[in-house]
């Protein structure tokens, strides 16, 4: 989100794409049954995969990634070029929409823009018989999404749990989402995250919806009550993942935040403490889809595959520190590093997980409704 | 060595003086050069000077410590009996010509010319301004941009804009140095007709010495940061008192000779065998050595043999080498039996022949227009070349 | 003969045509877009498309929504300019007139912490300015702020950071308009007896001026576009133009909203240069 320096220059460019004239431009949507390529993956063994930064051990020696190169003779072309799901979209867009290749065999999106890329039909169904291990062993949680239940499109990369975090040497628990939200002592001293379902999931349980299936007047409710609450000015700002940096600095008390970066902090600081919030978890991931025109499907396939190899999963969750979405990684990790075993951050135990909530799929018309209303209020 | 000789020293300090004082004033540069060497000078109210000297002798410098756009590292500089020495620039009665005239761009010909007397919030600066405009004859340019006008217009412009003000001196430096020869002719004229009307104090630095002078009462010769003689233009050219003055005003031929006596009326010294004599007054040395000083056109140039229209001792055994005729006079170089060549002018009065290269001759000269000169300095200081 | 004449012809348009192609590519061509973009009927969507049904009401609506972000890009725009100009004209005088030989040594030195990213010079003034930092606390005891005052996420802030990340863009023109007066205009104008202060308004000053203005555009124009120092610096109160464009175009995807809000900024800031250009009279100058 902080990049895209110059929107009206990045804006006039991507526009210029579009079809010229004074027209207007078709819709986006595809059929992937018929817009896709031959599988070249028996003759090139090729596949080049998009994914956000440090989201993998590659600097290790072994590494999950050279170990999955070295025992598939595949060629792994890997970057770390997703910083921002609604940017990644704008970049890929004009492409994807109208049947064009963009040259990856293998993306990584969060959960409510891995549902767009679905019901565009801008990606390839998985080839069920080759992806054995996802089926059987995807921790509960993360099946029977509303945009994907049978796992058809879509494999959960990594997972977070999106909660509270405080400084202890600053302030006292806060146990609530509503704590933080109204809490007179940290008045000025909270952030909230910028990303749209992130927040706006807490606010339709404090107002008493459901994130997983509300209306259009829920909505309206809960953004009425964010707009109070910004108004109070008990909220210093929206963030992305800068809000590591206020809480560390003394700047903010506490934070709606995510668990990989609360772990990653607490390494220097052990003060700082994440909570589940007394309203519930929110749970998300990163998911591995296969976009139309991608060339490499069934090399795709053995390293969604590969990744849910419990030893793997493992290995990957010791260097990255998000939930391993993986079943018997755990019982892995106990061989690796028996901390980390135990830490709720990265296998949470079922009561964690027991209150779990999910933002509902939306379709075009309400997400820019939605994002329109979103960003009224947290733009002041 | 101060050559200001006829000022005493008891003077310094004196508030009497009514024109511009210079009293031992010395300039070092923070890189250690020192531009000015505890210079003396005196610059009688409303008197035109000028100060000549060959490029770098610290003529600029002098004039940028009297406008106080540079500060003495010692002496002193009063103006009218007042120590001005560390006063603003802005605070001195003094204005500049400058050298590049330093027009301001932005402002128009008339705001050029008023800009000194708004800043002293002078009345009836409209009327002065275009009097001032007449006089120096670019009425007609008042609204132009400094751009616009030709260099000799420019060059006036600079001078009004200073003149204007009528500062107690007026600064000049090398005014004319960017006009072509046609142009700096009348603008000396006009420089100095507009001198004799105002009345007012003109150090004009140049280091043209037919400028110097043609415009100038007194002229004084600078050079590596002292003033070595100051006078009368004539005073200059016919005694001057160093070998570099000699040499940088007009061209001189200069002689060894032996002292052997000191008269009251004439100093003998025997040049290379002949007797000379040199009257006191131009006997600038005191050692037994000197440099026996004559101007190519006092030199007389005669058949070998022939007896010449002079007193003092005919000088045999030239050799003409060299003869350049240029209608009014011919130059010839004699290459004496010594093997020094010497200058000389001749009027072509048609009373003698010109004489050809490889002719036979005999030179003399009036003993009252020798002059003798230290020994130790340098025979070729200041001399020109090409000139 | 004829023949040759015709090849001349041609041969001059051909020469015209890398510069009429850059044009056509990178600004024509945009510019069309963003324009046809802002007439879309913003009930379109990427799912169905947009109709072009030259929905002018788009202008109309992007005013009366943002018309708050709008009027404070452009105040701190012209506060953060202001700023730049008394610092970067103290700092360009000084190169110019006092350094002497060192005066592109520091040119170079005041440039050098600008070959950083842009994102990374933007977050150390977080650390500087923390509530718990030495300024904030420096202004605590000095009784300027609060006990529990704060400088981040106020318009302060925001606009620190738009003085430090645009200076350069003030200092340039203005270092390059100043080392071009010549010094000796500076003399003349206290050998005339202007006291120096009197001397910079009469004389510096006007002479400086085409930096001066190009100064100022080149620092307002690109601050009242940016959007990255009220989202790092400021809070919630401190939205600027820029980030509500990109919020519509990247979050939002509503393109039309994004595109009338792009050409409306676009012309405003070309207005205000033009009557500030003329008001400047920089025609009056060399
Ligand atoms: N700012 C300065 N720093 C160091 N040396 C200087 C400075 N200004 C002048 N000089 C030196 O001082 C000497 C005298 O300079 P000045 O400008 O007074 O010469 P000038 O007699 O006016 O010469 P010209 O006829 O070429 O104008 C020169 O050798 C010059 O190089
Ligand atoms: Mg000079």
């Amino acid at each position: 989100m902080l990049q895209g320096v110059g929107a009206v220059a990045f804006l006039g460019a991507s526009a210029a794409a579009l079809k010229l004239p004074f027209f207007g431009t078709d819709g986006f949507e595809q059929d992937p049954a018929s817009c896709r390529a031959t599988d070249l993956s028996a003759s090139q063994m090729k596949l080049i995969v998009s994914n956000w930064p440090s989201y993998i051990d590659a600097d290790e020696d072994p590494s999950t990634l050279s170990i999955f190169e070295e025992r598939t003779g595949i060629a792994v072309d890997y970057s770390d070029d997703v910083n921002d799901n609604a940017e990644f979209y704008a970049k890929v867009r004009n492409q994807l929409g109208s049947c064009t290749s963009i040259d990856r065999d293998l993306v990584m999106l969060t959960d409510w823009m891995a549902a767009r890329f679905i019901s565009l039909g801008w990606t390839q169904p998985y080839d069920k018989a080759n992806v054995p291990n996802l089926h059987a062993n995807l921790i509960d949680p993360l099946r029977n999404r509303q945009w994907d239940p049978d796992l058809e499109f879509h494999a959960p990369w990594q997972t977070g749990l999106t909660g509270i975090a405080y400084n202890a040497s600053k302030t006292g628990e806060v146990r609530s989402f509503e704590e933080l939200l109204t809490r007179a002592d940290l008045r000025g001293r909270v952030t909230l995250l910028s990303e749209m379902r992130d927040t706006m999931a807490f606010l339709l349980k404090i107002t008493g919806a459901n994130p997983d299936d509300f209306t259009d007047d829920q909505w309206g409710v809960a953004i009425e009550r964010l707009r109070e609450v910004v108004a109070s000015g008990q909220i210093r700002a929206f963030t992305g993942n800068d809000y590591t940096q206020d809480l560390a600095a003394g700047n903010i008390l506490a934070c709606e935040a995510w668990s990989g970066d609360v772990i990653q902090l607490q390494a220097d600081n052990p003060d700082i403490k994440f909570v589940v919030p007394e309203e519930g978890l929110s749970l998300w991931s990163d998911n591995m889809l296969i976009p139309n025109q991608a060339t490499h499907q069934a090399n795709a396939e053995k390293w969604i595959d590969y990744y849910y190899e419990p030893a793997v999963a493992a290995q990957l969750a010791a260097w990255v520190n998000y939930i391993c979405p993986v079943k018997g990684a755990q019982e892995e990790m106990e061989k690796i590093d028996p901390d980390l075993a135990s830490n709720p951050l990265i296998f949470p135990d079922d009561d964690m997980l027991a209150n779990t909530f999910d933002f509902m799929p939306l379709d075009a018309k309400q997400s820019n409704e939605y994002e329109g209303d979103w960003a009224n209020v947290t733009g002041g | 060595m101060s050559q200001v000789a006829d000022v005493p020293t008891e003077q310094v300090g004196d508030s009497s003086y009514d024109g511009l004082r210079l009293r031992g004033v010395s300039k070092t540069y923070p890189n250690g050069f020192t531009a000015v060497d505890t210079l003396d000078l005196d610059v009688p109210r409303g008197s035109f000077i000028a100060l000549l000297g060959p490029s770098g002798c610290g003529k600029t410098t002098t004039l940028r410590m009297v406008a106080g756009l540079e500060t003495p590292t010692s002496g002193e500089i009063r103006l009218a009996g007042d120590d001005i020495t560390y006063a603003k620039p802005y605070k001195r009665p003094v204005n500049t010509v400058f050298q590049n005239y330093a027009l301001f761009p932005h402002l128009d010909i008339f705001e050029n010319v008023a800009f000194g007397l708004k800043r002293r919030k002078v009345k009836d600066v409209e009327a002065q301004v275009r009097e001032m405009l007449a006089l120096v004859e670019l009425d007609s340019q008042a609204r132009k941009k400094p751009t616009q006008l030709s260099g000799g217009q420019q060059q006036r412009v600079a001078l009004a804009r200073a003149l204007i003000n009528r500062p107690e001196v007026l600064l000049l430096d090398e005014p004319l140095g960017a006009l072509d020869l046609k142009l700096r002719r009348s603008m000396q004229i006009e420089i100095k007709r507009i001198q004799t009307e105002v009345g007012l104090t003109f150090v004009h630095v140049t280091h043209d010495q037919e400028e110097a002078m043609t415009m100038a009462d007194t002229v004084a010769v600078m050079n590596a940061g002292v003033i070595e003689q100051l006078g009368a233009p004539e005073e200059l050219y016919e005694n001057p008192r160093s070998t570099f003055v000699a040499n940088f005003l007009g061209q001189s031929n200069l002689i060894e000779g032996t002292v052997v006596s000191r008269g009251s009326d004439v100093t003998s010294v025997d040049m290379h065998g002949i007797g000379v004599s040199v009257p006191t007054g131009r006997t600038h040395t005191d050692g037994e050595k000197g440099w026996i000083g004559i101007r190519p056109e006092k030199v007389l140039i005669g058949e070998e043999g022939e007896a010449l229209d002079a007193p003092g001792n005919t000088i045999p055994g030239g050799v003409v080498t060299d003869v350049s005729f240029n209608g009014v006079s011919t130059q010839y170089l004699v290459r004496m039996p010594w093997g020094q060549e010497l200058a000389v002018f001749a009027q072509n009065t048609g009373r003698t022949r010109i004489f050809r290269r490889g002719d036979r001759v005999e030179l003399s000269w009036r003993p009252e227009y020798a002059f003798l000169l230290d020994f130790s300095q340098d025979a070729s200081a200041g001399a020109q070349k090409g000139d | 003969m004829a023949e040759m004449t015709r090849r001349r012809g041609r041969t001059g348009y051909l020469l015209l045509l890398p510069a009429f192609l850059t044009l056509l590519v990178f600004f024509v061509l945009p510019f069309y877009s963003l324009i046809a973009t802002s007439l879309y009927d913003p009930s379109g969507s990427d799912v169905e498309g947009f109709e072009m049904t030259y929905h002018f009401s788009n202008y109309w609506d992007a005013i009366s929504d943002y018309s708050g972000p709008l009027f404070r890009s452009l105040v701190y725009g012209g506060v953060a300019t202001l700023l730049c100009l008394v610092l970067g004209y103290v700092l360009a005088y000084a190169m110019a007139f006092k350094a002497g030989r060192w005066k592109y040594l520091l040119l170079v030195l005041v440039i050098a912490p600008f070959f950083t990213s842009f994102l990374v010079r933007t977050l150390s003034w977080k650390l500087i300015l923390a509530d718990d930092g030495f300024v904030v606390n420096t202004l605590q005891f000095l009784q300027i702020l609060g006990d529990d005052g704060r400088l981040l996420a106020t318009p302060v802030a925001v606009i620190a950071g738009l003085v430090y990340n645009f200076l350069p863009f003030m200092i340039l023109p203005l270092f390059a308009s100043l080392d071009r007066i010549d010094p000796r205009l500076i003399e003349a104008s206290s050998d005339l007896y202007a006291h120096p202060f009197v001397g910079f308004f009469k004389v510096t000053w006007p002479l400086s001026l085409p930096g001066v203005v190009s100064g100022t555009l080149l620092t307002f124009i690109p601050a009242v576009g940016d959007y990255i120092n009220a989202q790092l610096l400021g809070s919630t109160g401190q939205r600027m133009i820029g980030s509500v464009i990109q919020s519509q175009f990247v979050e939002a995807n509503n393109y039309p909203a994004a595109a009338a809000l792009s050409t409306m900024l676009m012309i405003v800031i070309l207005a205000m240069v033009l009557v500030y250009v003329r008001r400047a009279g920089t025609e009056e100058l060399l």
